[in-house]
């Protein structure tokens, strides 16, 4: 199968899912709503975009579904994409947005912005084409200490979301969307709304916080299936509470690799082994895995439509081609693999300096960057502490300003101002926990900072 | 009810590990997420396990009502309080 065949064959599939206005896009807690209304709503924006001069729109939304409706609006009038990191003003200015489409215009006060929420319908739905040669820009940690413009376009988008349907659709059925895990990031954004809105299958918009959610939604709107991370299943203490196995039709994770002990806990307590996808944002999808009764954890098997190789000697950096890499050619990734027969292959670790806490990619360097931006801050250490959670750990050497805050205002001043500042470029999830004020960096005597005397610094509660 | 606000305080504070945080700087009606103590998506998730088993409750809701239950330590003393005497 090739490219082209795939995104025609959807294409059609698409304009007929088109013509169903009663089809159900989103079901929630008050209420469902169908195709009709939805295209109205994109169409209403689609109209109001092509009065803007703009061409270069971040899309900003908490609302999924108000999310799910820009993305298209966007699309229907031929902007530029934009999704940066994070819903603050300072990533969409980064991402050197010319104009903002959200439904939070209040954050962004200096910038254009069109309110979603506040665009009247279109009186009738417009044609849903789409140009597969649209660009979608998506913002990630990059090795360099710089954020990473990650370039795709819309056709790459859509032959990802073709592949997914064809390996997993005809299991799915009509099964409810649920998910944890955010609409922005490209794992979100293809699980959670893209796959679910062009192959016709309703999503839920509430992001679930906690498991017992996934329960209270398939006892009240009938199968569902599950999109996670290993964040949020190695949290989750109970998954026989997801009996019985015909109540979910699946559940995804992805983000970083799922801990052998959590893959064999889902299928003994839920009666369904997670299957577990492997991708970055620059890449998209790449292989997945799952878990069997007398084998554990499988090796990771490519999607049928993709290509693998190794650069370099066993274990080598992993080269792959599909019809979502850009230009549907050759692409490194940043990890190591090795080989096995049928196409399958071992993950060896990362071959560069970012790293992974709680799934979330981020790079100290740029992190530390940031810090030292800030007025209190002078010189600033960030690493990774490990124990029941992983997070971030800052040790700080305070500028002329910072020790003067710290001794009119107190040491957690000081720290909520900076944990308040890194909020507007990343995830909660990755903003220091814990921080150490020093006089200065604890050095050798070669004048080299240890990593073990910074660890050392965490160890013993002050 | 303050014995049950006093007791998710220190719970909080141990269960999620918070440096520098003492039981009298947790405002029972601050929100716990975003603005309010900073909390993130895994200490949401730490709490719910960990209340589950410390009141041996069953939690059970829709999104939208496990975000009102877990809005602040007043409204999760209420939302306790309600499930253990019914």
């Amino acid at each position: 199968m090739n490219a082209p065949d795939q995104v025609n064959s959807f294409a059609d599939q698409r304009h007929r899912i088109s013509d169903i206005q009663q089809r159900v896009i989103a079901r929630g807690d008050s209420g469902d709503l169908l195709a009709g209304e939805f295209q109205r709503r994109v169409a209403g924006i689609a109209g109001c975009l092509l009065q803007r001069p703009e061409q270069r729109w971040a899309l900003v939304c908490d609302d999924t579904l108000w999310f799910a409706a820009g993305f298209l609006a966007l699309a229907q009038a031929r902007k530029t994409l934009i999704l940066p990191q994070t819903g603050g003003p300072e990533s969409a200015a980064e991402a050197q947005a010319a104009a903002v489409l959200t439904d939070q215009p209040a954050r962004f006060p200096s910038f254009a912005s069109v309110d979603v929420t506040a665009v009247p319908e279109a009186g009738a739905p417009v044609s849903t084409d789409l140009d597969d040669a649209l660009p979608v820009e998506f913002y990630t940690s990059g090795s360099t200490g710089r954020p990473k413009r990650v370039d795709k376009l819309l056709g790459q988008l859509r032959a990802e979301v073709t592949a997914l349907e064809a390996r997993w659709g005809p299991a799915l059925g009509d099964a409810l969307v649920l998910g944890s895990v955010p609409h922005h990031h490209l794992y979100g954004l293809l699980f959670r709304v893209l796959w679910p809105l062009w192959a016709g299958r309703p999503l839920y918009a509430p992001a679930c916080a906690q498991a017992h959610e996934f329960k209270a939604a398939a006892r009240r709107f009938g199968r569902c299936l599950i999109v996670s991370s290993p964040a949020f299943l190695t949290r989750v203490a109970d998954f026989a509470m997801l009996q019985p196995p015909d109540a979910f039709a699946a559940l995804f994770s992805s983000g970083a690799p799922l801990p052998a002990a959590t893959a064999a806990k889902i299928a003994g307590e839920m009666g369904r082994a997670a299957i577990e996808v492997y991708g970055s944002t620059e890449t998209g999808g790449i292989a997945w895995r799952t878990w069997e009764p007398e084998r554990g954890q499988t090796a990771w098997q490519p999607f049928a439509q993709l290509e693998t190789a190794l650069l370099g000697a066993t274990p080598g950096l992993l080269r792959v081609r599909s019809p979502w890499t850009w230009k549907a050619d050759w692409m490194d990734t940043d990890d190591l693999a090795q080989m096995l027969p049928q196409r399958r292959f071992l993950l060896c670790g990362r071959a560069d300096s970012v790293l992974k806490v709680e799934d979330k990619r981020v790079s100290l360097a740029e992190m530390e960057r940031r810090l030292v931006a800030h007025g209190f801050v002078s010189e600033a250490r960030l690493l990774v502490l490990k124990g029941k959670r992983n997070s971030v750990g800052a040790v700080v050497v305070l500028s002329t300003a910072g020790r003067r805050q710290l001794e009119q205002a107190g040491t957690r001043s000081v720290r909520k101002a900076l944990m308040d500042w890194l909020r507007a470029w990343y995830d909660p999830v990755l903003v220091p926990r814990k921080w150490r004020f020093r006089e200065a960096m604890p050095d050798n005597a070669m004048g080299k900072i240890e990593q073990a005397e910074l660890q050392a610094l965490f160890t013993e509660r002050r | 009810m303050n014995t049950l606000i006093d007791e998710l305080k220190q719970l909080i504070i141990n269960v999620l590990d918070l440096e520098d945080v003492t039981p009298a700087d947790i405002d029972p009606h601050a929100p716990l997420f975003g603005d309010g103590l900073g909390l993130d998506s895994i200490d949401a998730l730490e709490l719910g396990v960990a209340i589950q088993k410390r009141y041996h409750i069953t939690l059970d809701s829709t999104s939208a009502e496990t975000r009102r239950h877990f809005y602040s330590v007043a409204n999760l003393a209420k939302f306790i309080s309600a499930q253990q005497a019914s």
